[in-house]
């Protein structure tokens, strides 16, 4: 089977920080994989090398084996890689319903009306729960629902890969469940491949069928949850090993 | 209720001639240019974000195009007016792309730069422009007419604001407040952020080509003092006091200014001095300026 996402050898630094060496993974279509490790490891850095924001220094990425890695951010965007961020970026001073159109209007199909993007907006901003809110501005929502609109947004470029980056972090525990569950819809009903970091360990150690694990801007660990955990490599970068 | 205001506001627009005296009817058709400015200014500045001072030079180039052109070749003012407001909008092209992807303040300085050097190349230029003397070009009309002045004015200041507020509301009006709210969001939304940022740099700088043409061929006299620092800054201060990225803002701030500035002129170039005070004032405590102070009021009751 051939991967929808790809990464090899993926490198970038910033100045003399080696922000990610080498890092390689594979996403397999329908999959939820999980990316995690501590603080400054590289999570995020990986995430900006896949969008295209900060593109990798060396290495290759590969969506559907095609290189995405010199393209800009709204190319590959349109190439189906859709992202929210840690801290979420709704468009503030605009409404839900002019948020979400933002991504229709970013992947750009012609031939499509304003009331067919208006209507594929709602149906958007509905399947996040954010039905009867289309023309609150993005600014005065709860976190939750903030995080909703950006998934929304995001959805809204159809998308065949989705990166979510911490989309738990902040929530109470009944917020995690709705989130949690609007994850696996997402997965499920939408056929969208995810990759998500997340810090909520619980969680996401439930959620994902493989975890990659990075440290100091390396990959040390790949696997099932179970593996992962008791990985002494994992052990160590969490807890701090005899040098550190 | 909003229909009515608006069908109130264009009624009022009509009678205006019948009622003001020659003098204030000269007030009111520089009101209409300014309105055009600050307007097409805010669509940069407001809607995208990014703070252009070359506005008042491209409405130079606007007007020494139409005017050369006519004096000249014989051109006609209708014709010479889209040759500047072409020209304007290429000149944009040219020069966003150049400054545009550095965005910010470098954006600023690069186009305060352009001004500036265009200013220069004007004054001194005196034997095709006359440098500070000023060029004397013909009218649009045959027959020299205040009224039929301002009726032009206002036909393309409305041709003007119903184009913006249509693309304003268009797809790519969208992906401007996208642009604007976060650029980084926009992108990886799919939004070709510098694609965006050049359209509303190089629509505006046409819109100010074609209010500088205007501009020339009412005055009869174009001098360099039309792409002058000074006058963009009474365009800044007018968008921004009347009210930055609102669609009504610049309108009423250019209104507004304009008569205001018949009533202090006494005090010479001291009016800019307090226009930059009082926008640097209202940019501190009322950054939506006076139609954003409005809506405050309004919801308070």
């Amino acid at each position: 089977m051939k991967p929808v996402l790809e990464g090899r050898d993926v490198s970038r630094s910033f100045g003399g920080l080696m922000a990610l060496h080498r890092v390689s993974f594979q996403l397999f279509e329908g999959e939820i994989v999980g990316l995690i490790g501590p603080n400054g490891s590289g999570k995020t850095t990986l995430f900006n090398a896949i969008t295209g924001v900060f593109p990798p220094q060396e290495g290759e990425i590969l969506l559907d084996g095609k290189p995405i890695s010199r393209l800009k951010p709204f190319q590959i965007c349109r190439m189906g890689i859709g992202r929210t961020f840690q801290i979420v970026r709704p468009f503030l001073k605009m409404t839900c319903l002019e948020n979400v159109l933002v991504g229709i209007v970013g992947k750009d199909e012609k031939g499509t009306s304003r009331e067919e993007r208006v209507e594929q907006a709602l149906l958007e901003l509905e399947f996040v729960g954010l039905g009867g809110q289309s023309h609150r501005l993005a600014g005065s929502l709860t976190l939750l629902q903030k995080k909703m609109l950006e998934l929304a947004r995001a959805l809204a470029t159809r998308p065949r890969v989705l990166l979510l980056d911490e989309v738990l972090a902040g929530l109470n525990p009944s917020e995690i469940l709705q989130a949690l569950h609007m994850i696996e819809a997402i997965r499920v009903k939408r056929k969208v491949t995810i990759f998500w970091v997340e810090h909520v360990m619980g969680a996401i150690m439930t959620a994902c069928q493989r975890i990659i694990v990075l440290d100091q801007g390396r990959k040390i660990a790949e696997g099932p949850p179970d593996e992962v955990r008791s990985n002494p490599r994992v052990i160590e970068a969490y807890l701090g090993g005899a040098d550190a | 209720m909003k229909r009515a205001g608006l069908a109130g506001v264009f009624l009022i627009a009509i009678l205006v001639p019948f009622f003001l005296n020659q003098y204030w009817l000269h007030v009111a058709i520089i009101s209409l240019f300014y309105v055009m400015m600050a307007s097409s200014w805010n669509l940069i500045a407001g809607y995208t974000g990014q703070v252009s001072f070359a506005h008042a030079a491209f409405a130079g180039v606007g007007a020494y195009t139409s005017g050369m052109l006519a004096l000249y070749g014989g051109v006609h003012p209708a014709l010479g007016i889209i040759a500047g407001t072409l020209l304007a909008g290429v000149l944009g092209l040219g020069l966003g792309g150049l400054c545009i992807r550095m965005g910010g303040i470098y954006l600023s300085l690069t186009t305060l730069g352009f001004s500036e050097i265009l200013r220069i190349i004007i004054t001194n230029e005196e034997q095709w422009t006359r440098g500070t003397m000023g060029l004397q070009i013909p009218g649009v009309f045959s027959v020299y007419s205040k009224t039929h002045y301002y009726f032009l004015f206002l036909a393309v200041t409305l041709a003007f604001l119903v184009l913006m507020r249509r693309l304003l509301n268009s797809d790519t009006g969208l992906a401007f407040r996208a642009v604007l709210n976060d650029e980084l969001a926009a992108s990886t939304s799919g939004i070709d952020t510098v694609r965006v940022r050049l359209m509303a740099f190089t629509s505006s700088s046409a819109m100010a080509g074609l209010a500088g043409g205007l501009y020339g061929h009412y005055l009869m006299l174009i001098t360099p003092d039309i792409p002058s620092l000074g006058q963009m800054f009474l365009v800044l201060a007018m968008a921004v006091i009347g009210g930055m990225g609102s669609f009504a803002g610049p309108i009423i701030g250019a209104i507004a200014l304009e008569f205001l500035s018949e009533y202090i002129r006494i005090y010479g170039e001291y009016h800019l001095l307090l226009f930059g005070l009082v926008a640097l004032v209202i940019a501190r405590f009322a950054p939506s300026g006076m139609v954003g102070l409005w809506e405050k009021i309004w919801r308070r009751r």
